[in-house]
C-alpha cells in the first residue's frame, strides 16, 4: 500500500458537501455522531449552494443565503470538514476511503462506519456539429460566471437544449448584462397536457418558480422558441454562430459569442458503483442508479446515497433525501439516543420524486436525438472519437459498451467518459442501460499524489 | 431587490498575468472568469487531434480547461481562484 500521509477515523463520512451531504451531516452530528464531510472544492454548497468568493460577496453580497447558513449550522455541529480533498477510491463498503489533497496531492485514508454517497450530479451534454469549439459551453459553466464571478458568458448568447434549468440560467445571464439571441426548448413543457399540469399542481412553489423566470424573460423580450435544437455550431478559433432548427423545420443562422448547450443531469454514481452496489435503470432508461430503500441504503451494507447521485429530483428532495439516510445510520448506529420521525420526511421524498418524473416527462432526450448525430461529430471530446467512428466498430461487432469503448477509445479519456458515456452508450445500446465501469481512480489524481514517493495502488 | 440599490464597495482587484501579459481581475474570481473577460477562450488543444479547446463544464468534470498556474501545468481553471501575482499560461501554440 501506499504512504499514506495523512489518515482519520470517523464515525461516518459523507461524500459531497451540497445540499444532500450538508443536510446529512447536520443531522448525524447533531444525533451525537463524529462526522467527516468531504468536498472535492474550496468551499462547501456543491453546485445549487455554491459559496461566492468572499471578496466578492462583499462587494456583491451572498449568494443564496440559506446554502451560507446550511453551511455555519454544519460547522457549529462539529462536523469536520475537509474541503480541497477528492475521494479518488474506496474499499470495504465504503468503510475505507482514499483521498488526494486537491492542491498538493497529498494522499489520505478516512476509516469509517458509515458513508454517506451525495456527489451530486453533473450535466448533460448532447454532441452536435461544433460543440467542441471554444465558446460553445453548459449552461452550467454560463451560470457560475454570471452568479459567482459577475461575468457575462457572453454578449450575445444562444442558449438551448432542454430542461427547466434553462430559465434561471437565461434570467442569471440577463442580470448580469448579457444579452440572450435565442432560447431554444427542444421539447414543449410549456404548454403541457392538462395531465401533466395536474402533476405541477401538487408542487405549487415549484410551479410559482418557473412562472417567475418565465415573466422575467418576458420582460426582457427574451421568448423560450419551443421545439426548437442546435444543429451545428461554427467558427474558426471559437464559435461565431448557430443554425437553429425551429419547431416548423425552418434553419436560422444565429450569430453568437457563446453557446450554452445542455439537456438535464447526469447522476455522479462512480462511488455507489465503484463499491459495488446493485443498480437498476433510471425512469428514462438512460442511466444506471443505485438501488435503495426508502431512506437511501443501498445493497452494501453502510453504505447510503442521497441527492442526485441517487436519482436527479434536484435541492429540495436532495435535502431531504440527506435527511433521511442520516437518520437510518442514526438508527443503526445511535439507537435510543434519536427521535425515530421519518414517516413525514418518507412522503415529503415520495411527492418530489413524483415531481422528479413529471420534469422527465416535460423534458425528455428522445431517441431520435442520438441517432440524428452526423457521423463526422465528434462523441468523445477527450480521444476525438466521432459517432461515425463508433457507429462502424458497433457493426464490427463492437456492439456493446466496453466492446465500442476498447475499439475506439471513448471514454478512455481524462473525463472518464462522464461527457460522452451516456451517447456511447446509446450508440453502442442492445437494451438496457449501460454505463462505463467505475475503477479507481475515480476522479482525476494530480501527478504528485504519484510520485515523490507515493505509491497509488 | 433592496439588496442591489444599497450602495456596496467594488471588488479588490488584484494583477495577473496571462501568457506574459499583465492585466486586471477582482480578487476571488475563478481562473475561467478572468480568462473570459479578457476573451481568451482557447486554452488549450486537445492532445489527440490539435483542436483548439476551452472552457465547457464549469465544474472541475471535463478537463477542457487546463492551463499552468503559477507553474503549475494540469490546473483546473473553472474551480481556481485569482489572487494577486498569480501566473496564468494557455497551451494553444502548434
Amino acid at each position: 500500500m501506499a504512504d499514506v500521509m495523512t489518515e482519520s477515523e470517523t464515525d461516518v463520512a459523507v461524500v459531497g458537501g451540497g445540499p444532500a451531504g450538508l443536510h446529512a451531516a447536520l443531522v448525524l452530528a447533531r444525533g451525537g455522531l463524529s462526522v467527516t464531510l468531504i468536498d472535492e472544492s474550496d468551499t462547501l454548497g456543491g453546485q445549487y449552494y455554491k459559496r461566492r468568493a468572499e471578496q466578492l460577496a462583499v462587494a456583491f453580497g451572498d449568494f443564496r443565503p440559506r446554502g451560507t447558513e446550511l453551511i455555519r449550522e454544519v460547522r457549529d455541529a462539529g462536523v469536520v470538514c475537509r474541503t480541497g480533498t477528492l475521494v479518488w477510491g474506496a474499499e470495504d463498503g465504503g468503510r475505507t476511503l482514499f483521498t488526494s489533497d486537491v492542491r498538493t496531492g497529498v494522499l489520505g485514508r478516512v476509516r469509517a462506519r458509515a458513508t454517506v454517497a451525495a456527489t451530486g450530479a453533473y450535466e448533460r451534454s448532447l454532441p452536435f456539429p461544433g460543440w467542441t469549439l471554444p465558446g460553445v459551453v453548459t449552461p452550467g459553466l454560463a451560470l457560475h460566471l454570471a452568479t459567482m464571478d459577475r461575468v457575462p458568458v457572453g454578449s450575445r448568447v444562444v442558449l438551448a437544449g432542454t430542461g427547466p434549468f434553462l430559465l434561471p440560467v437565461a434570467c442569471a445571464l440577463l442580470e448580469a448584462g448579457a444579452g440572450i439571441e435565442a432560447l431554444a426548448e427542444l421539447n414543449h413543457p410549456y404548454r403541457p397536457r392538462p395531465s401533466a399540469v395536474a402533476g405541477a399542481l401538487r408542487q405549487p412553489a415549484r410551479l410559482a418558480e418557473a412562472a417567475r423566470y418565465l415573466l422575467t424573460l418576458a420582460r426582457h423580450g427574451v421568448r423560450v422558441e419551443q421545439g426548437a435544437r442546435v444543429l451545428a455550431a461554427y467558427g474558426d478559433t471559437q464559435v461565431t454562430a448557430v443554425d437553429i432548427a425551429g419547431a416548423d423545420g425552418t434553419v436560422r443562422r444565429v450569430e453568437t459569442d457563446a453557446l450554452c448547450v445542455g439537456f438535464g443531469f447526469r447522476p455522479s454514481t462512480e462511488l455507489p458503483r465503484l463499491l459495488g452496489c446493485r443498480t437498476q435503470p433510471d425512469r428514462t432508461g438512460t442511466e444506471q442508479l443505485p438501488v435503495v430503500d426508502a431512506d437511501g441504503a443501498t445493497s452494501v451494507d453502510g453504505l447510503y446515497v442521497a441527492g442526485d447521485c441517487a436519482g436527479i429530483a434536484g435541492v429540495h428532495a436532495a435535502g431531504v433525501r440527506g435527511q433521511l439516510a442520516a437518520r437510518a445510520i442514526l438508527r443503526r448506529l445511535a439507537p435510543g439516543r434519536t427521535p425515530v420521525r421519518v414517516a413525514g420526511l418518507r412522503r415529503r421524498a415520495r411527492a418530489l420524486d413524483r415531481f422528479a418524473a413529471l420534469a422527465d416527462r416535460l423534458y425528455p432526450l428522445p431517441a431520435e436525438a442520438v441517432a440524428d448525430i452526423p457521423d463526422a461529430t465528434q462523441v468523445c471530446r477527450c480521444e476525438g472519437v466521432t459517432a461515425g467512428e463508433i457507429r462502424q466498430a458497433v457493426a464490427t461487432g463492437w456492439n456493446d459498451l466496453h466492446g465500442a469503448k476498447a475499439a475506439t477509445r471513448a471514454g478512455m479519456g481524462p473525463c472518464q467518459g462522464r461527457e460522452c458515456g451516456h451517447i456511447v452508450a446509446a450508440l453502442a445500446r442492445r437494451d438496457e442501460a449501460e454505463g462505463f465501469a467505475a475503477r479507481m481512480p475515480i476522479r482525476p489524481l494530480p501527478m504528485a499524489a504519484t510520485v515523490e514517493g507515493q505509491e497509488v495502488r | 431587490m433592496s439588496a442591489g440599490k444599497r450602495v456596496r464597495p467594488l471588488p479588490e482587484t488584484v494583477t495577473v498575468t496571462i501568457d506574459g501579459t499583465p492585466g486586471q481581475a477582482w480578487a476571488g474570481q475563478s481562473v475561467t472568469a478572468v480568462l473570459v473577460s479578457a476573451g481568451i477562450w482557447s486554452l488549450r488543444r486537445n492532445p489527440v487531434n490539435g483542436q483548439l479547446r476551452g472552457p465547457f463544464c464549469g465544474m472541475g468534470v471535463c478537463l477542457e480547461c487546463e492551463v499552468t498556474i503559477d507553474g503549475r501545468p494540469g490546473s483546473r481553471s473553472c474551480t481556481e481562484h485569482v489572487t494577486d501575482g498569480m501566473d496564468i499560461r494557455t497551451a494553444t501554440h502548434g
